[in-house]
């Protein structure tokens, strides 16, 4: 019983784990600002490098106890602290870090500095400090101001951004702005009646249905068998066209419900009552907020 | 200021913040809606279940107050009592609640026995999909159109949680004109019946069901949720739920769940669904030009659903053998609201030959239709949102 237990709890652990592991594993660096002169301030009202780390999932993903670093051999550089609500990133939403080498700031600056003179590696590790969630290398020479992103918020290529043209830097906000529903304004371009969304649709209604349909139908068919076999055995019949003449295994519910109703007639009810009347006291559970209800009426029942 | 003026300044105060004050001709109307739904519930016995607590929450949404005071008392006031509770309508997690309990409630069995009528089924969610096309035709974005176009598949809390995510202003009247129909499945559906068959198809008489066994029974939901599931992964909250209901009734060692989800879970969440989604309907928010679309919508979709359902028995006769035809009065049933339109096919098929009893064989398209109901709202959601 208690290894029971013991197992059930370890399955338990080791499946709350993997989803929390699950929830991190989601967070990916975004957007990273090397040389800030006249880009996003901090609180400070100064212009430091900044990295952006994005919430991949659609649930909130808390990131206290993982460590940001950009040194691969001390993936333990900057822990991020517990305590502070604001390390909870909400889903698909963003969170920057200063890198000011100002740790003492606040949460969210790092106890170092990116240098715009050589390529950059960061790397995002989970709170054990050994599995890397995400890492990307800045390269050297990106003018200032320009920061280097992902074209798209949490996936895909890393483009540098700042120019006309190749999109605007965005400290903690996406990289990509939707403003418009694709997939409706695809749906009002190209089917305007709803012609092909119903016979696709009702495709994929009777596809599921017509599935379901010949699943159960062999199930059916397998269930009958069964019960023909068992059949046969309780009859003592061997001839399959014989049981098939008399129904074996397929016989309706309204047989069993008269079979069911006979045994009750025979076992339950009797002519002659054994004439033991008992009246109890209707007896109802007090409480405070019912203490009248032996004067209340019952509540009334529409026939 | 003296006493007296005093006492009056609070007076005129007081009485700005009355109903009377703040009551407008919407009100009026809306509570006029809200006393009729309570007059259908209780004298025209239609869905009283619902309507009663629809029919009230009308009055409760549409008690007027002072709007810009921020009492905090309107149902789409943040922190308010109403809606805390109305949480469970926009976020979508009333219709799964319910939808357990539906499942919990529900004997698959006539359609396990004869599982050919899960195609019926799937044919009166044409309903939905005509409302789509004539909704679109008609202004509405595809999203909006989808949310109407559900109405017809006849299944409230379907109705709700896809309008929750699709057209979410839409909401309280989309709600409201699905359960309005379906109380009113007595009056839509058996004209439709009528007109779409001769006599000769009223009278078939369809086979007796076999039994299905206890292994068949816990099979379905398992297999049904995982064959529709990985079909269309966005219908989830609702047959995962439906299901899972299911399989509490029937594997047969979860008897105590299966009463609680089937009778004072579904019980209590039917009571603050249909009270929260009737208190939605507050005139400011519900009194538009698209309300009356909505319903006229929502009336089409389910004609077209009930008798696409007909109409779709009448075909499927043409390749069945003459000892397995069906009963095209069964055909109506496909709109999923369970058990009234089984009962309305077992009602009109009695008319015509009193030992007719057509009920089994109706709740079997019947529990198909909420499948293939909530399938249809996953396809929606998955192409749509």
């Amino acid at each position: 019983m208690n290894k029971k237990i013991l197992g059930v709890f370890l399955l338990a652990v080791i499946t709350v784990s993997s989803a929390w592991a699950q929830g991190r594993k989601g967070l990916r660096i975004n957007e990273v600002l090397v040389t800030n002169e006249e880009n996003f301030q901090d609180d400070y009202g100064c212009q430091s490098a900044w990295i952006e780390i994005f919430n991949t999932t659609f649930g909130s993903v808390d990131v206290r106890s993982c460590y940001l670093t950009n040194d691969k051999n001390n993936p333990r550089k900057y822990p991020i602290p517990k305590g502070d609500v604001l390390t909870e990133i909400p889903p698909r939403q963003h969170l920057l870090f200063w890198a000011d080498d100002m740790p003492n700031r606040g949460t969210f600056h790092v106890n170092f500095k990116l240098d715009p003179e050589k390529d950059n590696w960061i790397g995002l590790y989970d709170a054990n400090g050994r599995d890397l969630i995400d890492s990307v290398t800045v390269p050297a020479g990106i003018p200032a101001d320009h920061s280097y992103a992902r074209v798209e918020d949490g996936v895909g290529q890393w483009v540098i951004k700042g120019d006309k043209g190749s999109g605007y830097v965005t400290p903690s906000t996406n990289n990509v702005t939707l403003d418009k529903n694709e997939k409706i304004e695809m749906f009002e371009t190209h089917d305007p009646f709803g012609v092909g969304m119903s016979v696709l649709a009702m495709l994929i209604v009777f596809t599921g249905l017509l599935l379901l349909y010949l699943l159960f139908r062999g199930i059916g068919q397998i269930s009958v068998l069964v019960k023909k076999r068992n059949a046969m055995r309780v009859h003592g019949i061997s001839d399959k066209d014989e049981a098939r003449e008399k129904g074996l295994g397929r016989e309706s519910g309204e047989i069993y419900a008269a079979i069911a109703m006979a045994l009750y007639q025979h076992l339950e009810v009797h002519d002659v009552e054994d004439t033991i009347l008992t009246i109890n006291k209707v007896k109802k559970a007090y409480s405070p907020w019912n203490s009248k209800i032996y004067s209340l009426r019952e509540v009334p029942n529409k026939k | 200021m003296g006493f007296i003026d005093f006492l009056g300044d609070n007076l005129v105060q007081f009485w700005e913040y009355t109903g009377f004050a703040n009551c407008t001709f919407p009100h009026v109307a809306m509570i006029l809606v809200g006393l009729f739904f309570i007059y259908l519930a209780i004298k025209k016995n239609f869905e009283p279940m619902l309507l009663v607590p629809i029919g009230f929450g009308i009055l409760i949404g549409n008690i007027p107050f002072k709007i810009d005071a921020g009492l905090e008392i309107g149902i789409y006031e943040e922190g308010s009592v109403l809606n805390t509770l109305y949480q469970g309508v926009s976020a979508g997690w009333y219709p799964p609640l319910v939808f357990l309990g539906i499942g919990a409630m529900t004997d698959f069995s006539s359609l396990i026995a004869n599982p050919k009528l899960m195609l019926v089924g799937a044919a009166a969610q044409f309903g939905i999909f005509g409302a789509y096309m004539v909704a679109l035709a008609i202004g509405f974005t595809p999203d909006q159109a989808a949310a109407i176009g559900i109405i017809g598949g006849a299944d409230g809390p379907t109705a709700i949680f896809l309008s929750s995510k699709l057209a979410p202003n839409l909401m309280g009247a989309i709600a409201v004109s699905a359960y309005s129909y379906m109380a009113l499945v007595p009056v839509i559906q058996p004209p439709i019946m009528r007109l779409f068959t001769t006599k000769k198809e009223r009278l078939i008489r369809m086979k007796p069901a076999r039994a299905v066994s206890q292994n068949e029974k816990i099979m379905f939901p398992i297999v049904g949720l995982l064959l529709t599931c990985f079909l269309v992964p966005s219908g989830l909250p609702l047959l995962g739920m439906l299901f899972f209901g299911n399989l509490l009734r029937e594997s047969g060692v979860t008897s105590r769940l299966a009463k609680t989800a089937s009778g004072p879970m579904c019980d209590i969440v039917t009571i603050l669904l249909g009270m929260t989604v009737g208190a939605s309907t507050q005139a400011s928010e519900f009194l538009t030009p698209s309300t009356l679309g909505i319903f006229a919508l929502g009336f089409m979709a389910f004609i077209i659903a009930s008798a696409s359902g007909v109409l779709f028995v009448k075909i499927f006769n043409l390749v069945l053998p003459k000892s397995k035809k069906i009963n095209p009065l069964i055909g109506n049933a496909g709109v999923s609201a369970v058990p009234m339109s089984a009962r309305i096919s077992n009602n009109v098929g009695l008319e015509y030959d009193s030992t007719n009893y057509l009920l089994m064989h109706a709740m079997g398209p019947n529990v198909a239709g909420v499948i293939g109901s909530a399938v249809a709202a996953g396809v929606l959601l998955g192409f749509l949102s």
